[in-house]
């Protein structure tokens, strides 16, 4: 697998790094010596690479939608339910309401005329102090 | 306060790895492939129309739950599974078959895990841990995808088991009540294999088993062209995630396939499933290369032998070796 060159270019540029070392877990492997054999470590730095690659691609979707938070195009709740990497259907479930609610919602003009409990409600969702979510300076 | 004598096992994926140390604490000794295998957990598809962090959902394993009610009805054990609408009356329950004395297994979500690695704190709902105990308000947990055992409050546990989203836990709980004394796994496993392999090769539709594969590298081919280079990169990482990341085992279940197949073939006296074991272990090493080089395709080095082109090529390879392996398994007798 894999021509030595890229291990080589790996190495210059450190990408055999391991990213996340929180916890161990089992693997199998199989080769035709040994058969099937088990073996406790971290994740492999390319699988790492790519738990790392959806990672970033969440931040840019948050820094996406902060963008248009702060143009006023989208309601600051996009933005916190982007935060918790929520979408509608999954927001909708915990907020008890249709989802085509929560779609109105993400839109600035509807977000202004939301009542207090619901605010509360979205708030406590993405655990938050309540006017957090009405106050602009934090996404500064 | 209850506090089972639990064995803690970690194990490759989490459903099969709970059956087993379940089973293993009611005296009946199976390995994990082997509950894997019997379950027949192993499968195929690619749901384009289903996404999931926005992104196409590829899954390498059957509908969560399976494995555990498969398993243990072939075995001819006696089980009990619940779900609640009502998160206090789901507690309750869990300390009231915590105090008979049987450890608990619990379908979970992992956004709110607080001992899950951050790296994998998605809101994924088909998580599976056991539940051994509990003292003033903290609960005992043995989770398979973690080195040690750990702990977890009540709130944080009530809060996990009513996760909610596709694939809602709905606070799910399952145990065996009655483990019979002598249990013949013969036929439990060749039922097993059966299943899995009519998953694979017998269900006439498109999306699902070997024929799965092919679409998906149908598909994989035109995403640079259709969805440009950054979101066909981001897809093809969810494939990839989907097959190596949190409790596979290893591209996609096949190691612990093989590695069940290599134990059936020991304990029915079939040579043959030795070598389909040898097959499907080189089967997965294939899976392995697959996902290894995806991602350096992800890591945008851009060259050819990383293409889409050239992966989907590897998968239509690895949909003829699967095919070939599951229309011989599909003819197993006893």
């Amino acid at each position: 697998m894999g021509s030595t060159r890229d291990e080589i270019d790996d190495k210059a540029t450190g990408d055999d790094e391991l990213i996340y070392t929180y916890n161990r877990e089992l693997f199998y492997h199989f080769d035709k010596e040994n058969g099937y054999t088990q073996k406790v470590d971290y994740q492999n730095p390319c699988n790492q690479v790519i738990i790392k690659q959806s990672w970033d691609a969440a931040e840019e979707r948050l820094e996406e939608v902060k963008q248009m938070v702060i143009l006023g195009k989208s309601s600051p709740i996009a933005y916190y339910m982007e935060k918790i990497l929520m979408e509608v259907p999954m927001l909708a479930a915990y907020m008890e309401i249709p989802k085509w609610r929560v779609r109105r919602h993400l839109k600035s003009k509807v977000f202004k005329k939301l009542k207090p409990e619901v605010l509360a409600k979205y708030a406590s969702i993405f655990e938050i102090p309540a006017d957090q979510l009405t106050n602009q300076d934090y996404l500064k | 306060m209850v506090k089972l004598e639990f064995e803690h096992k970690q194990a490759g994926h989490c459903e099969s790895g709970v059956t087993r140390n379940l089973l293993n604490y009611h005296n009946f000794k199976i390995s994990e492939p082997m509950a894997f295998g019997i379950g027949a957990g192993l499968f195929f598809s690619y749901l384009p129309f289903l996404k999931m962090q926005h992104a196409p959902t590829t899954s390498f394993r059957v509908w969560p739950g399976q494995v555990f009610d498969r398993a243990t009805r072939e075995l001819g054990v006696k089980t009990a599974i619940h779900s609640f609408r009502n998160p206090k009356d789901s507690m309750d329950k869990l300390n009231a078959v915590l105090e008979q004395g049987y450890p608990v297994g619990l379908q979970v979500g992992t956004f709110h895990l607080p001992f899950f690695p951050p790296e994998y704190r998605m809101h994924y709902n088909m998580h599976n841990m056991i539940v051994y105990g509990h003292n003033n308000g903290t609960y005992f947990i043995s989770d398979t995808l973690m080195e040690n055992l750990v702990e977890i409050t009540y709130e944080d546990l009530m809060r996990v088991r009513f996760a909610k989203g596709a694939f809602a836990p709905r606070g799910r709980m399952y145990y065996p009540t009655l483990v019979p004394e002598n249990i013949d796994i013969k036929p439990a496993i060749i039922k097993g294999i059966r299943k899995t392999a009519n998953n694979m090769v017998g269900i006439p539709f498109p999306i699902v088993g070997v024929k799965g594969i092919r679409y998906l590298a149908g598909r994989m081919r035109r995403w640079e062209k259709k969805l440009g280079p950054v979101k066909a990169s981001y897809y093809l990482g969810q494939v990839l995630r989907m097959e190596e990341e949190v409790g596979t085992a290893g591209a996609g279940f096949r190691y612990i396939y093989g590695a069940f197949l290599e134990e059936a073939s020991t304990v029915l006296n079939q040579p043959w499933l030795k070598e389909l074991s040898i097959e499907m272990g080189e089967n997965a090493n294939k899976w392995r290369e697959f996902s290894y080089l995806g991602s350096r395709n992800c890591k945008k080095r851009g060259k050819p032998d990383q293409s889409y082109d050239f992966l989907a090529d590897i998968l239509l390879e690895i949909a003829d070796r699967e095919e070939k392996i599951f229309r011989k398994l599909f003819t197993i007798k006893k």
